[in-house]
């Protein structure tokens, strides 16, 4: 989704900073470009790539403040410290968000933010959470020293509504709802960042309108009586033409409750990601998601937020 | 003859004691153990089932409001409205991480003054329940101190989602690890932060160590931590000893594995990556589900048939038919139909060609069974009984 939804925006003309974290690579299979590992690499045009390790961002960041390698070296390849930079909780955490803090306040030579819009693929609901809080919880629980500050600055960025959105991304089913439900909740009351929208992925086209629902209804269970009955006037194989369209049927007024749920509980836009019957992830589907994306954010996009997160 | 999977599968679940379901996010893992329980507890024995989700639908079509961190029973005889005769008892509990983890400092903790004192600590209200396997840890716990109880004919527990199955058993040693390392033993000696004990190991350099690290993390949280993993530590004493307890049981016969997973390709390559892992650590896995498989609804043959003719079926079985509320155009039907089944064929293709996958890589004894894609809400008796009875019938 976080792929689609850069592909959107690497489209619209924005230069486009998609970042995994400390994940498998899984952006490089679907651009069809080199592995994207801890360096930026271009996947597609204005679209470039980045998988954030913690260990890469803590000697990015500690270089940068050190200023000399051999310090660096001296203490950070302690073997001391790096097992004890180990257990720090929330360290790893906090130094990737502070590499893709970094990243968004770059500038280049005039001056110019060199990312128009950054957008982070974050972890799934509960470390997520876990993610988006370490900063706000580092500051409540150091006083002062560098860590502090960083904290406070990412902290500031997320929670400013004119450069950061969370997109929450879900499946209208039961219990991704109600984690997406949950997911707000915490977002709003706890971290009190900006949310901009919800996704729902995976959304059947409905095929059958109710009026031919009801009828696939009574014509299954007249093919069904025929079967028993084995009349030779029902041809077996309809039957399972008949029960796939209630299949669908089924799933869309599932999907339907759901969604309505989410717009009725979530004062939010919600874009709607089609269902894709195909098994894997390909450039030409991730391509149709993000013309898709674009036609339901319509020429006046969002685009203040140079900062998007896709939680879920 | 060969049994066949489920038969397999049921006389895995019968034969333990403890149940443990892995697999990725996202599978219905917790529905699968509520199955797993309920099928049991219909057979005669008594059953607690573990969950972590809050899954407050699943609890609701089980009769109950929700589920809390105290073991409740769950009303078996509403099954009878669908034609069970259940013979056991069905018992539920959500294990709530935190007040696992605080439950198991309330019990392992020398004295009191040192259990206020870890509950107290800033640090460990906000990490508790994500230092490195703590949620594992606490789980698995748990599970072993249930166990002991002898309460139970069978445990049936639900396991956090986690992108590395091992995480839950390799929990107890990590996080003993994590506490007892000799280079942390280190920073719990009084002073070790303020560079003022006179540490032979690492006495050169070591103040200007601790002083750049300072630098970034502020000398009073180096302080406040070294304070509170060696408090932490008192908890440890004997730690080994009840990692091993825990992970003996686990190794032994009394216990299966169940690997949960949907049929997409990439959920089926992380499900056989679990077994992977399980094997190498000597874990025995009794069996797959595959949930959410799509039916083959509809032979290829009959997809290649025009839509015309499909019309003409329908329009002869309507005759038989009480008339729609509106007029149904029969030939646009036709079409949306087949290119319905065209979909869902694709998708069922796919599904059966990764089980199969599944299945080459598995020895022949180790059941996968499979739950077809319900167009009905899972969440309902009538769900949960259609999952039984594809797992076990």
């Amino acid at each position: 989704m976080a792929s689609a939804f850069a592909l959107s925006c690497a489209q619209r003309g924005e230069r486009t900073l998609l970042i995994e974290l400390n994940v498998k690579d899984k952006v490089s299979s679907l651009f069809g470009a080199q592995h994207v590992g801890t360096e930026i690499v271009e996947v597609d045009e204005n679209l470039y790539a980045v998988n954030i390790t913690p260990a890469a961002a803590m000697e990015e960041y500690a270089l940068m403040i050190l200023k000399v390698k051999l310090i660096y070296r001296a203490v950070f390849e302690n073997r001391v410290v790096r097992s004890f930079l180990r257990v720090i909780p929330g360290l790893n955490e906090l130094v990737m968000l502070g590499k893709a803090y970094f990243h968004v306040m770059e500038t280049n030579a005039q001056g110019k933010p060199v990312w128009d819009k950054v957008i982070i693929d974050a972890p799934a609901t509960g470390h997520g959470i876990f993610f988006l809080q370490i900063p706000s919880v580092i500051t409540s629980v150091v006083g002062s020293g560098l860590m502090f500050d960083e904290a406070r600055r990412i902290e500031e960025l997320l929670q400013d509504s004119e450069r950061t959105a969370l997109a929450l991304v879900t499946l209208p089913e039961e219990m991704p709802v109600n984690e997406t439900l949950m997911l707000r909740d915490v977002i709003r009351d706890k971290l009190k960042m900006p949310i901009g929208c919800v996704i729902a992925n995976a959304v059947y086209r409905p095929l059958f309108d109710d009026n031919e629902s009801a009828w696939l209804d009574e014509a299954s269970k007249a093919a069904e009586a025929a079967r028993a009955a084995e009349a030779g006037s029902v041809n077996a194989s309809l039957g399972g033409l008949i029960e796939a369209g209630r299949f669908r049927a089924g799933r869309v007024r599932l999907q339907q409750h759901y969604i309505a749920r989410l717009e009725a509980e979530l004062d939010l836009p919600m874009l709607r990601v089609p269902y894709y019957f195909m098994d894997r992830m390909s450039f030409a589907i991730i391509h149709e998601m993000a013309a898709d994306l674009e036609r339901q954010l319509g020429p006046g996009a969002p685009n203040k937020s140079n900062l998007t997160k896709s939680v879920g | 003859m060969k049994p066949s999977a489920t038969q397999s599968f049921s006389k895995l679940i019968a034969n333990r004691k403890v149940v443990v379901c892995v697999g990725s996010g996202g599978v219905g893992k917790t529905t699968t153990s509520a199955v797993i329980a309920l099928h049991a507890a219909i057979e005669g024995r008594k059953v607690l089932v573990l969950t972590i989700d809050p899954a407050r639908r699943l609890a609701n079509s089980l009769g109950v409001t929700e589920l809390g961190n105290d073991i409740q029973q769950i009303p078996l005889d509403q099954f009878r409205q669908i034609g069970l005769e259940p013979k056991g008892e069905l018992w539920a509990m959500m294990l709530d991480m935190k007040l696992s983890f605080d439950h198991l400092v309330a019990t392992y903790a020398p004295d009191a003054k040192t259990r206020d004192e870890i509950l107290d600590n800033r640090f460990y209200q906000y990490f508790s329940t994500s230092l490195a396997g703590t949620q594992e840890y606490a789980a698995s716990e748990r599970l072993h101190e249930l166990y002991m109880r002898k309460e139970f004919d069978l445990i049936v527990l639900d396991t956090p989602p986690t992108s590395h199955a091992l995480d839950f058993l390799e929990a107890p040693n990590r996080l003993a690890d994590a506490v007892s390392g000799k280079a942390l033993q280190w920073m719990y000696k009084p002073g070790a932060m303020t560079g003022r004990s006179g540490l032979g190991l690492f006495s050169v350099g070591t103040s200007y160590v601790i002083k750049t690290l300072g630098r970034f993390t502020g000398a009073q949280l180096l302080n406040d931590l070294s304070v509170f993993l060696r408090t932490f530590s008192t908890l440890f004493e004997g730690f080994e000893q009840r990692a091993r307890k825990v992970q003996s049981l686990l190794l032994s016969d009394k216990t299966a594995f169940v690997v949960v997973t949907a049929p997409d390709t990439l959920t089926i390559e992380e499900a056989l990556y679990f077994y992977e892992r399980l094997g190498t650590s000597r874990l025995h896995v009794g069996g797959f589900v595959v949930n959410r498989v799509h039916p083959m609804w509809v032979s290829a043959a009959r997809l290649d048939a025009p839509a015309e003719q499909l019309s003409a079926e329908l329009q002869a079985l309507a005759k038989d038919l009480p008339a729609p509320a509106e007029a149904i155009d029969f030939d646009a039907l036709a079409s949306r139909l087949l290119e319905n089944a065209v979909q869902f064929q694709l998708r069922a293709t796919q599904d059966e060609h990764s089980i199969a996958l599944l299945d080459e890589e598995l020895p022949g004894q180790t059941p996968v069974v499979t739950v077809p894609y319900f167009s009905l809400d899972i969440h309902s008796l009538e769900g949960l009984d259609q999952a039984r009875r594809a797992l076990f019938e």
